[in-house]
């Protein structure tokens, strides 16, 4: 275990406040025997480090017994909607330093290893379960799917409302194109009496409906790929990190144009049939 | 001649709450072809009813209604839309040109639900904007157009399908006194060049123009009708 990097995740593990990480010579030259660790890039960028820097950490701020180390890695947070919120910067030492650090004895809280394929990692869970009473060994997916469940219930929030903000959009474009059909009841009313059918009227209604329809969802198919990337752009820029916060997939794309057409045609046909069936006098207010 | 139009006993009524308008009382005339008719009477005196009935866009309650030979006063609506198509013209007083269409398009529309091959269409959209003097403004829209241009656009349009008669109804009411002169001597050469024109109108000088004048009053004709 020595050997290995341990991941030191101290919950709020390690502060670089608390550890007294403090660049005492930012010469890259090394000395004979020096240790080393890995900060986590916003750490470096906050206080001006550069890897080949050489930091001291401790427990408590101006320690005279401070370990000097090399930074030797810059460790970027993974783009994971559980951490982009955490605050603390983090930091990888050698398990032993890290032992040193946190008067911690030899114990560790958890820890990870990394199997080379699926049978070596089904092997490996058996034998920690069984070897370390109190362990419980979980392969990362399960990790995973456990931590995302809170993901889960907001992506279906945020599904409810593209669901009822879909059905009002319906509603509303039934409406208006009701209303503006409705204003061409003269025009209406005058094709019918210059011998234009009723078919080729609500044919035309509804190709116009459609295209309209089509040209609206391109037009916000648009407007949100350009607010998604303001959004992710503003985000990204907040919590620094590569995390997509808004998404605009092509099964996005394709499901709001068809939904969009579609209803379209359903309510320019709607509203041409409604129109049509009234007696060309009648739409002329005669 | 040849009556294009035969009105019999022509009867319309219309209620109103609990009782009845008597729009038109046993109206009776003929239209002969090449013939220009102008309707004219005091508002309510059943003109536009008259016109309606004409142009198989309303069916009377009672009598006859021949045109180019057809009864058209039992007609189904699928009927008499297919009738109305190829067999009158429609010339409104607000001219109904549809906005989104060039002026070459709008005159193609009646051609275009008539199925006519579109080389032809070109051709008598063409041919009819020229009569009209609106050649050079074929591919303007209604909204780039005067009111005389645009009724001009709505007569070539009411011609595409070489109709047996044209209707006309106040067709210089949105007209200024000269634009409505040059409509009158465009519908002084449509008749001259053979076109059957049945016209209601407030305007003495379009029924002045006009071969022969209908009077009528409560829905009755009471001069220029059959004896």
């Amino acid at each position: 275990m020595k050997h290995l990097w341990a991941r030191a995740i101290l919950g709020a593990l390690l502060c670089a406040g608390n550890l007294g990480a403090q660049v005492i010579d930012s010469a890259p030259t090394r000395p004979a025997v020096v240790r080393t660790i890995a900060l986590d890039a916003r750490l470096a960028l906050d206080e001006g480090l550069k890897l080949g820097d050489t930091v001291r950490i401790s427990a408590l701020p101006n320690d005279a017994l401070a370990e000097r180390v090399v930074v030797s890695a810059l460790l970027s947070r993974r783009a994971d909607p559980s951490e982009i919120a955490r605050q603390e910067y983090r930091a990888r030492v050698h398990l032993d330093q890290l032992q040193r650090l946190i008067s911690y004895g030899d114990r560790v809280d958890r820890f990870a290893v990394r199997s080379s394929g699926d049978s070596a990692r089904a092997s490996l869970l058996a034998v920690i379960n069984n070897a370390a009473f109190g362990f419980r060994a979980w392969p990362s997916a399960d990790i995973a799917v456990r931590t995302s469940r809170t993901f889960q219930v907001v992506r279906r929030f945020n599904r409810a409302i593209g669901v009822i903000t879909i059905v009002a959009s319906a509603a509303f474009l039934l409406c208006i194109l009701l209303l503006k059909i409705d204003e061409r009841r003269r025009d209406v009313a005058a094709l019918r009496m210059m011998g234009i059918s009723a078919s080729t009227i609500v044919r035309s209604v509804v190709l116009e409906a459609g295209i309209i329809a089509l040209l609206g969802s391109i037009a916000g198919v648009v407007f949100g790929v350009i607010v998604a990337r303001l959004v992710n752009w503003y985000f990204q820029g907040v919590h620094r990190t590569t995390l997509a916060f808004t998404l605009v997939t092509p099964e996005t794309v394709v499901f709001a144009c068809l939904l969009s057409v579609l209803l379209g045609i359903v309510a320019g046909w709607f509203a041409a049939r409604r129109l049509v069936r009234v007696p060309a006098l009648t739409l002329l207010g005669r | 001649m040849t009556a294009i139009v035969q009105v019999r006993d022509l009867a319309r009524d219309y209620s109103m709450g609990s009782g009845a308008v008597h729009a038109l009382r046993g109206v009776s005339f003929d239209v002969n072809q090449g013939e220009w008719v102008a309707i004219v009477g005091p508002s309510g005196c059943g003109k536009s009813t008259l016109l309606n009935l004409i142009g198989a866009v309303d069916t009377p309650d009672s009598g006859a209604l021949t045109i180019a030979s057809q009864r058209i006063d039992r007609m189904s609506d699928g009927d008499a839309t297919a009738f109305r198509l190829r067999q009158i013209g429609f010339v409104f007083q607000r001219f109904y040109l549809m906005p989104a269409l060039s002026a070459a398009e709008n005159v193609e529309l009646p051609m275009a639900e008539a199925r006519l091959p579109r080389e032809e269409r070109r051709a008598r959209v063409r041919e009819l904007l020229g009569y009209v003097g609106l050649a050079e403004r074929a591919h303007h829209r209604p909204s780039q157009l005067s009111g005389g241009e645009q009724q001009r656009v709505a007569i070539a349009r009411a011609l595409a399908n070489r109709p047996a008669l044209l209707l006309a109804d106040e067709p210089t009411g949105e007209l200024d006194a000269a634009t409505g002169l040059e409509m009158i001597e465009l519908f002084r050469r449509l008749n001259r060049d053979g076109t059957t024109i049945v016209v209601v109108t407030h305007d003495a000088q379009m029924a002045d123009a006009a071969g022969r004048r209908i009077q009528m009053r409560d829905g009755a004709i009471i001069s220029g009708g059959l004896a």
